[in-house]
């Protein structure tokens, strides 16, 4: 009796609170979304989050960042209503839940960084990083970098080859990287948010994108992946950045050119569900380490209202959001027009 | 019979605990018992660890679904922690008694004039005991941080001789100063109580200050050491966040130096977890759970062997006495 009347107090002060925390609405229905994921795509969730419900202040978004598989698992299950993802759905997620739909938010890239004294100016290709990665490249001097980098003296020196301990959207496009360059790779350890690291002499794992930049800055002679999202860090720790050999066998670095001269090849392929690797991407100019930052979306969700808000927010996002105003600050760029038209055209089978 | 309803309450208070600690056990067990069977007991000393290519179409090995490639070993885990723990016990121990014996014995006491004269300071023995204490509330995360920026380019420049600070060391440093306050603190908390007819009943007999703490007191606090020690490993054991940031995450290889890469089994649980859930088999969550459930009796055992240990019932000095 006395609980009953206990929690029917504590629910009627619950909902004056909540009234009086989001005042405004003449509209009675606010419709909350969750969004958790990407630590990546966390930032910029929250830029585009702040914008957005100011001007729709019929609908509130919480924005957590948790991890790419979390973001995955958490909207298949309908905890949350948006995952964020650096990777795309597998064929047998997919397969197992077809109502779920990777869709591209932005575009975004990775460096390779190194820590060499002296040099600036370092080329490197995929099947070299294969080597260094699995221990048959241990020397800065080996002949196969050698031969990448003429008129470069290389110091006599151990690599130290860094790599992510965190499952993470940044080895996932890095092992792929390496495996669509280098068939040894691609039959020995595939790619995937964690790869299971061969035992290489000297080799450490640091955890976050913050972990391998400070581990880099640690450990002269080492090299590292690093989304570059942490490219003013990276220059603050006066690294070094690798050109990459590209699938045209052009080495480049990752600028707003060569990312969009990837993004722009891989647009035209890109199918109806938007599952696609701009990694290794054809064109001359293209930067070998691009891919699409995903938004996991379940296409039934229960109710309407949840839906058009869900719809109206991500349509947002993928057109009037995606602008340099807000993908600068996390040195993102913007999805090509004829992407966009895909994005909308999945958001809109959201019912 | 009478019914006590404040007894029966307060029965059904102090189950609460080995309830809940029983549920999470049957859970994680049977959570992880397919992954138990699927891996048998080379589980235990097999050193790689792989979650397999998760990007591919599943495959089925002796009738379970998992992803291609999957092979899960938890050796170098188990090395990992128990090394790390047990280096940083090694380092902690005798800090931590040093430390607790200052504090109950051999704090400077000011003469009663300088005590006039500087009656503005504090008490100095309750402050550096309450510094002590404090040191222990320190978030895990705020050490680790403080192994990155100061501790592993240290060991770096002057330690380790491959210029790497990473691994074993400096993770069990690390864990070293987490836990040498929890056994300092239980330790002076015991010295103070030990009577005061003890200590001097040995000085009259002749004993040196150093006899007095070493034969008369510490042997009174053995136990209670002991139980301090096992919190302190407890804690170790199950410490993830520093871990993670200075163990420099090492897979698939068993440490070989103090400055090899390290995985302990809780920062190993938890780098993990995220691919895991991405996983269409939800084999490699199970494997997981299948990690937890080993920690679990690593812990069991090592307080279980802690108790035996103070009770004396492996003591066979004090069993003849």
């Amino acid at each position: 009796m006395k609980l009953t009347k206990l929690l029917r107090n504590g629910a009627a002060a619950l909902a004056i609170a909540t009234a009086a925390g989001f005042a405004a609405p003449a509209h009675a229905a606010t419709v909350s979304l969750v969004e958790t994921g990407s630590s990546l795509l966390y930032p910029l969730f929250n830029l585009w989050v702040a914008s957005y419900t100011t001007a729709h202040t019929d609908v509130s978004i919480t924005t957590t960042s948790t991890g790419s598989g979390a973001g995955i698992a958490q909207s298949i299950q309908g905890l949350v209503q948006i995952g964020a993802s650096d990777a795309y759905l597998s064929d047998a997620i997919v397969k197992a839940h077809p109502d779920m739909m990777s869709i591209p938010l932005g575009i975004s890239s990775q460096m390779i960084n190194y820590n060499l004294p002296g040099i600036t100016n370092l080329r490197l290709s995929g099947p070299v990083l294969a080597g260094i990665y699995t221990g048959k490249i241990t020397n800065w001097n080996d002949p196969a970098i050698a031969a990448l980098n003429p008129g470069v003296t290389l110091p006599n020196h151990v690599i130290v080859p860094i790599h992510r301990i965190d499952g993470s959207g940044d080895t996932f496009i890095f092992s792929q990287y390496l495996a669509f360059s280098d068939a040894n790779w691609a039959s020995t350890e595939h790619f995937g948010t964690s790869i299971s690291w061969p035992a290489v002499t000297g080799g450490i794992g640091a955890n976050g994108n913050p972990g391998m930049v400070t581990a880099l800055k640690n450990n002269p002679y080492g090299i590292a992946y690093i989304g570059i999202s942490f490219a003013d860090q990276v220059k603050a720790a006066n690294l070094g950045e690798a050109e990459l050999l590209n699938k045209a066998g052009k080495f480049v670095l990752p600028t707003a050119k060569t990312i969009s001269a990837a993004a722009q090849s891989v647009a035209s392929t890109t199918p109806a569900d938007e599952r696609i690797s701009m990694v290794f991407a054809p064109g001359a100019d293209a930067y070998p380490i691009v891919n699409y930052e995903y938004a996991i979306v379940k296409a039934d969700q229960p109710d309407a209202a949840t839906a058009k808000a869900i719809r109206e927010f991500l349509s947002w996002c993928v057109q009037g959001g995606n602008v340099p105003t807000y993908l600068d600050k996390v040195h993102f760029m913007a999805l090509p027009d004829a992407v966009k038209t895909l994005s909308v055209a999945q958001i809109n089978k959201i019912k | 019979m009478t019914i006590r309803p404040f007894r029966l309450l307060v029965l059904c208070i102090s189950l609460l605990i080995p309830a809940a600690l029983c549920a999470v056990v049957l859970f994680l067990a049977g959570y992880a018992g397919q992954a138990i069977s699927f891996n048998g007991l080379h589980f235990l000393w097999d050193e790689t660890w792989n979650l397999g290519d998760l990007y591919s179409d599943p495959v089925t090995v002796n009738g379970y679904t998992l992803p291609m490639g999957a092979e899960y070993g938890v050796l170098a885990f188990i090395v990992g922690t128990l090394s790390s723990s047990g280096l940083a016990i090694l380092i902690a121990v005798p800090l931590s008694v040093g430390a607790a014996i200052f504090l109950a014995e051999a704090v400077p006491v000011l003469e009663s004039r300088a005590r006039q004269k500087l009656s503005w300071l504090p008490p100095i023995r309750p402050v550096l005991a309450m510094l002590v204490e404090l040191v222990a509330v320190v978030p895990s995360v705020v050490f680790g941080l403080w192994g990155i920026a100061v501790l592993v380019p240290f060991i770096g420049h002057y330690i380790s001789p491959t210029g790497n600070g990473y691994g074993l060391l400096a993770t069990a440093i690390v864990l070293a100063l987490m836990i040498t306050p929890i056994i300092a603190s239980t330790l002076y908390d015991a010295l103070l109580q030990v009577p005061k007819e003890n200590r001097e009943s040995a000085f009259a007999l002749g004993s040196t200050h150093f006899e007095v703490v070493s034969k008369a007191m510490m042997p009174m606090v053995r136990s209670t050491l002991a139980g301090g020690i096992v919190l302190a490993l407890g804690r170790a054991l199950g410490e993830t966040m520093a871990v993670l940031m200075v163990s420099g995450g090492g897979l698939n290889m068993l440490p070989t130096s103090l400055f090899s890469p390290i995985s302990t089994i809780a920062s190993f649980i938890v780098s993990q977890l995220d691919s895991a859930e991405s996983d269409p088999t939800s084999m490699s969550v199970k494997a997981l759970a299948e990690i937890a459930f080993v920690l679990f009796v690593i812990t069991l055992a090592v307080n279980i062997a802690a108790k035996l240990l103070s009770s004396g019932a492996l003591n066979v000095r004090s069993r003849k006495a």
